[in-house]
């Protein structure tokens, strides 16, 4: 992704320190690095969160619109993924060099989400048929310091928990035309609920058999391989996709899934309680980009 | 000190096409915002509008204090604000932004009461402040949000003010708004406690406006003004089950508010009458209807609803929404009140509308008082049209234009239609915009003749060539002419007669032979067929044809070879037709004659030329056919038309003439109708499936009512069994009194007939083909094929029938043809609507600027309006009988001196009695009927450009209270002296 020129020796050194069980930022294997999460800190969408993990940084926000269901699920609402690379992020990005990149990522969160498990769509609908609420989840990368695909999981999942829809109340029908109305009380909304929302976990493989997690640029440049592994909080895997050219054993790779069921139920918790947290603050200062 | 904190105002909003979208304001929190008391001390306003008060006139509130009001005191009770008694009020910027919102002529009147010095209001921005703002709260509405902000922004001031000694009191009519001020330890009353405890004003309390009702009723009834409309599966379910019908409605003219639906498997109209059950059906819509339980039949009404008047009395409420409410009541009132005790109608509300008829319409935009407002009312000129709401941010560029709006949709919860702002057509009073409003509403095709279509015209210089002249008879020998009124460049018609050896006549009638330059199935001929036929309004022509054909090529003009198509009849001295035949001809008219010049030819006994005694010939013939038609039964029925005489230069009218009648004109048209019968019994005879013919239905018994009504009135009987005995009785129904009275007569008999309509022979049973009012059991057009479409059909069946011209499918096809005569038909209604449309404006146009007075007649009687006729302008008046002008003259007098405003009005209101039974209508001695004579005063109100409206008043006889005097004797008619009638 970011063009970093490593030497042997350097990457020597790192997949040495990956076999010892130490990485040269200190963490362990299945360590990942500092997270910042933020959600609503952009007033005019109706959900939004921003996600920084080290120099990685994502901003995320959901918006509502209403529309027809597709005909073949008349009672579901819609996901859809936008993905925008700022050539902000990385040189690379520039014109349509981030185009590649953002449609892997939109279609990894299109499969992380279309598992019936994951989000209850159904909530989404309106009127079974006429009208459903459609979320546009719009993800702007903004600086990319690796496991880019972890950052945005978590984001999105933090957006969508941020996500207030307007309560929408159905007045009656006009010429087979339904007609509804949203409350004057900017406080009468609804949430979606997120409790199975799935997050993924990147696993970088480093030597034959050995995996990591949460790689920066550089571990990314010693392993060009890696495996984008979708989790939900009860530990359900969703999605499974392979990034990059090399191979995976069967062992690695049934041992980077199980991994990921653990520390995935981990993160999710951890997620959860922070933010509950973030919502229970009293007059939250909004940091913003400030 | 300034700025203290930003907030983020967030709302949600639906958009038009029905997403949601989130707004988020920015907001800005102050802390110098001023309590606008002049002399508190700690505030450091430069104007301090708000005096310190010493003492107090309530007993309430012993001490000196100053009010605040909530938003519905503004809403409901801005009469007891307007008085000059009430005075240092504290508006919280709240109350104004609601107030804007939910009324904008109360804003209008809250903001005026602002400016005014002398009542010392204060628009306290509470809303900014930074102890008054106030966040609405989860489980909070708006209303109450607001509420509490109105609340807090007292306590404020109460606090505020309590070292400058002085109380702020709210005003309230919310009971539980009032208990919560309470616990703040405010002190808070409604209205009627504050006014009643005022010690020097006691007839204040008479201001008050009571209100019992909740409030919440207005939410409900804001959502839904209009009942929803059913789906299309619905409607159709409802079909076929028997349930609901489906039809077209079409808008009464008098009337916005009622409608008729001709549906099938019924013989009379069914009535729909009110807002609610037309339910957002505009005219012309196919509608699905339910018919009403018979108890709440009903008959239509006799009240004429002037859409202007309407919203004019109400000064702009429409604006409202939250208003709707007593608007619906009052023209629910309005129509009940004009509810006849005749036979009831099939009554129905619309349910669902299955295909909109929408199009483009043409109007001006109302004026709105608040300038930054961007919503607008659009007046359609179509009185059948309600007004449209529009969006638009240059509204002082559309004033004085006529535009043209576009209807976008009508939700369940919007008063009127919303639309959007098309084009500007042009300045209102501008000849050509007036022109092109006309044409427009009327659906007339008048943009410039194509290229294409230009290309069809034969080269000039056009010749004839020799091929021609074997073709067609050579009858440039014979001593032709034709007959026209003044002016008239399309001559299409021409006449000659000679005596036969044997003692008969030979008559010919010699056709423009339109066909020949006319080519089925080119541009041409697609224009002319989808303009069908020209258009006269009363400064401008809309040619069906081009100018080289209609004026030059196929004009008969004198002294020219010109083509033709005749036809010649051999006629006996007692002008029986002995033998016709139709011919292709080439004719030399010795010269085109005006009426005036025929007349005069025939009076003067020495002319002895050829060309006049064939004239006295056709004259002597033409009076004899006369008489044999009236004879079988043919109607002799009068219009009003009359003539403008125009000024070109200035484009404005210098003097109207009632049509005048010659003998000449009677020649003409006997010669005319015997030439068109002639070619509708040959056609139909050849042709016997796709002859192209005009019919004219018997008009049912139930079209005679309100004429036997009104004859019935002056105790005259008419009998209308078959078209001969209503002939003979209009004959003999005269009155000495009333020399108009028999011409009123065949007016409104006029009014009862039947559209006579074009139809192909193939789709109708012989006894359908009859015309009414001509007693003929055949009839046609053929003679005028340069202004008429249909004309030209008939001479290219006739073309085919003597072997001239060869037939091609689409002629042939009686499908088609009846296609085609439908289209023609349409054509020729809206022509004709377009051409009075334009009569009237330039009559209304003629008495801009002056005060004219008029003999009339009485035509129509409804329960608040009669309409009269007016020969001389050839229009018809309402003369309403409410005291609409004076009415709106006392309504601005008491806004400016609203204080005064307590006198009782002592002026003697007459009051009418309207009896439908007997049509009269009574107002103390004095008793009015049909047909009896009024002079009337007619005036323009041309005070607002936009809205220029024909007053009229009565002058005599003399009603005390409602008549006004005659204007004196010299200014009478100062133009119109010339009246020849």
């Amino acid at each position: 992704m970011v063009d970093i020129n490593l030497s042997d020796a350097e990457k020597c050194y790192i997949i040495d320190g990956v076999k010892l069980g130490i990485r040269v930022d200190g963490r362990d294997r299945l360590d990942y690095r500092h997270l910042e999460i933020e959600t609503g800190l952009v007033s005019t969408a109706n959900g939004s969160a921003r996600v920084r993990l080290d120099r990685t940084d994502v901003l995320i926000t959901v918006k509502m619109e209403m529309d027809r269901p597709s005909p073949d699920q008349p009672n579901q609402g819609r996901l859809r993924f936008f993905v925008n690379c700022s050539a902000n992020a990385a040189p690379e990005f520039e014109g349509r060099g981030g185009e590649d990149l953002a449609t892997t990522l939109s279609a990894m969160m299109d499969r992380l989400y279309s598992s019936p498990y994951t989000l209850d769509r159904s909530c989404l609908c309106v009127v079974p048929g006429k009208h459903v609420k459609v979320l546009y989840v719009d993800i702007e990368i903004l600086d990319c310091a690796g496991n880019l695909f972890d950052a945005v999981s978590i984001g999105v999942k933090a957006a969508l928990w941020a996500t207030h829809l307007p309560r929408i109340y159905v007045t009656g029908e006009d010429g087979g035309e339904l007609e509804f109305e949203v409350s004057d009380n900017p406080h009468d909304t609804e949430r979606i609920n997120v409790s199975n929302a799935p997050i993924l976990i990147t696993h970088l493989r480093i030597t034959e058999n050995l995996t990591i997690v949460d790689p920066t640029p550089e571990e990314e440049e010693c392993g060009p391989v890696q495996v984008v592994v979708g989790v939900t909080p009860s530990g359900l895997i969703t999605a499974l996709q392979q990034l990059g050219q090399g191979t995976f054993t069967t062992q690695t790779l049934s041992a980077a899934i199980k991994l990921t069921r653990e520390l995935g139920m981990k993160i999710h918790t951890h997620l959860t309680a922070k933010l509950r947290q973030e919502e229970s603050m009293e007059n939250r200062e909004i940091r913003g980009f400030l | 000190m300034g700025l203290l904190e930003r907030k983020q105002k967030t709302f949600y909003r639906k958009t038009k096409k029905g997403n949601i979208i989130k707004i988020v304001r920015e907001h800005y929190i102050r802390d110098d915002i001023w309590c606008g008391l002049d002399g508190c001390g700690s505030c450091e306003m430069e104007d301090a509008i708000l005096e310190v008060q010493n003492t107090s006139d309530s007993t309430l509130v012993p001490q000196p204090h100053h009010l605040m009001i909530d938003t519905n005191v503004a809403l409901h009770q801005i009469d007891v604000l307007c008085d000059d008694s009430i005075t240092d009020v504290i508006i919280p910027q709240t109350v104004i932004q609601e107030v804007k919102h939910r009324s904008l002529p109360i804003y209008k009147r809250l903001r005026d009461l602002i400016e005014s010095s002398t009542k010392r209001f204060y628009v306290f921005s509470n809303e900014h402040h930074s102890e008054c703002y106030v966040e609405q709260e989860a489980k909070e509405t708006l209303n109450d949000r607001n509420d509490r902000a109105i609340r807090i922004a007292c306590w404020w001031y109460s606090q505020h003010f309590k070292p400058a000694k002085q109380s702020v009191v709210l005003i309230t009519n919310d009971f539980a708004n009032c208990m919560k001020a309470r616990t703040l330890e405010l002190k808070a009353f409604t209205m009627k406690e504050y006014v009643a405890s005022l010690k020097s004003s006691p007839g204040l309390l008479d201001l008050v406006a009571n209100l019992d009702k909740d409030e919440n009723e207005e939410l409900i009834q804001r959502a839904c003004i209009y009942p929803p409309h059913l789906g299309t599966a619905d409607i159709n379910q409802g079909v076929k089950r028997g349930k609901l019908h489906h039809g077209v409605l079409k808008t009464s003219r008098n009337n916005f508010l009622e409608a008729n639906v001709l549906a099938e498997g019924f013989t009379k109209s069914i009535l729909i009458q009110g807002r609610q059950n037309l339910n957002r059906a505009l005219h012309d819509d196919l509608v699905a209807i339910e018919l009403l339980p018979e108890e709440e039949w009903s008959t239509p009404s006799t009240v004429v609803i002037d859409k202007e008047k309407q919203e004019e009395e109400k000064e702009g409420d429409s604006e409202d929404e939250g208003d709707d409410e007593n608007t619906l009541t009052e023209e629910q009132k309005l129509l009940a009140s004009g509810r006849g005790k005749g036979e009831r109608q099939p009554t129905a509300r619309v349910v669902g509308i299955m295909k909109r008829k929408w199009r483009q319409y043409c109007g001006i935009i109302k004026k709105n008082e608040i300038t930054e407002s961007i919503r607008h009312l659009f007046i359609p000129a179509d009185k059948k049209i309600p007004f449209i709401r529009i969006e638009t941010r240059q509204p002082d560029l559309l004033y004085d234009k006529r535009i043209i709006v576009a209807i976008d949709s009508w939700p369940r919860d919007s008063k009127n239609p919303k639309g959007h702002f098309v084009r500007v057509i042009g300045n209102i009073g501008d000849k050509d915009a007036e022109n092109e409003v006309i044409l427009l509403e009327h659906d007339c095709p008048h943009t410039k003749f194509s290229e294409s279509v230009l290309n069809c015209l034969p080269k000039l210089p056009w010749i004839i060539t020799e091929k021609d002249e074997a073709e067609r008879e050579d009858l440039r020998h014979l001593d032709v002419c034709s007959v026209d009124p003044v002016g008239c460049t399309d001559i299409d018609d021409a006449l000659h007669c000679r005596k036969l050896p044997n003692g008969n006549y030979e008559v010919g009638v010699h056709i423009a032979d339109v066909s020949h330059f006319i080519r089925p199935l080119t541009a041409l001929d697609k224009e002319a067929q989808n303009r069908s036929t020209t258009v006269y309004l009363t400064n401008r022509r809309i040619d069906m044809v081009p100018d080289l054909l209609s004026s030059n090529l196929c004009s008969l003009r004198g002294n020219v070879d010109r083509f033709a198509f005749s036809v010649i009849w051999e006629i006996t001295p007692k002008a029986e037709v002995q033998s016709s035949r139709f011919c292709k001809a080439i004719i030399k008219s010795r010269g085109e004659l005006t009426y005036q010049q025929a007349q005069a030819r025939i009076d003067d006994s020495t002319m002895q030329d050829d060309l006049t005694n064939s004239l006295r010939n056709l004259n002597k013939l033409a009076k004899t056919l006369k008489t044999k038609r009236i004879d079988a039964g043919a109607l002799v029925l009068a219009s009003m038309e009359v003539k403008f005489h125009m000024d070109p230069d200035t484009d404005t009218v210098v003097d109207i003439v009632a049509k005048q009648h010659l003998e000449t004109m009677s020649m003409v048209e006997e010669f005319m109708l015997l030439a068109n019968v002639t070619a509708a019994e040959t056609t139909l005879q050849h042709f016997p499936d796709c002859a192209l013919l005009r019919r004219h239905p018997a008009p049912p018994q139930s079209n005679f009512e309100p004429l036997l009504a009104a004859a019935n009135s002056q105790n005259i009987t008419l009998d209308v069994t078959s078209n001969k005995t209503l002939a003979e009785s209009l004959n003999v129904a005269t009155r000495d009194n009333n020399p108009f009275f028999n011409s009123m007569l065949r007016i409104m008999t006029t009014r009862c007939m039947m559209q006579a309509l074009y139809f192909c022979s193939g789709t109708l049973e012989p006894p359908e083909y009859n015309h009414y009012g001509l007693a003929t059991p055949t009839y046609t057009h053929f003679t005028s094929p340069i202004r008429r479409y249909a004309d030209i059909i008939v001479h290219r069946l006739l073309a085919v029938i003597i072997e001239a011209d060869r037939t091609y499918p689409e002629l042939l096809d009686s499908k088609k043809l009846a296609d085609l005569s439908q289209h023609i038909n349409y054509r020729h209604k809206m022509a004709q609507y377009a051409g009075r449309g334009s009569a009237e404006i330039t009559a209304i146009a003629s008495l801009r600027g002056k005060v004219t007075e008029f003999d009339s007649y009485v035509l129509f009687l409804h329960k608040n309006a009669i309409q009269v006729l007016v020969p001389t302008i050839g229009q018809q008046v309402t003369l309403f009988l409410d005291k609409r002008t004076q009415k709106r003259d006392d309504k601005k007098k008491a806004k400016k001196k609203s204080p005064e405003a307590m006198e009782v009005d002592e002026e003697i209101t007459p009051t009418f009695e309207f009896n439908d039974k007997e049509l009269y209508v009574k107002c103390d001695d004095l008793v009015l009927r049909p047909f009896d004579h009024l002079r009337i005063q007619v005036s323009v109100d041309a005070s607002d450009v936009q809205h220029q409206r024909v007053v009229c008043q009565l002058v005599h006889p003399v009603i005390p209270g409602f008549s006004v005097p005659s204007v004196s004797q010299d200014t009478q008619e100062p133009k119109l002296k010339k009246i020849k009638t």
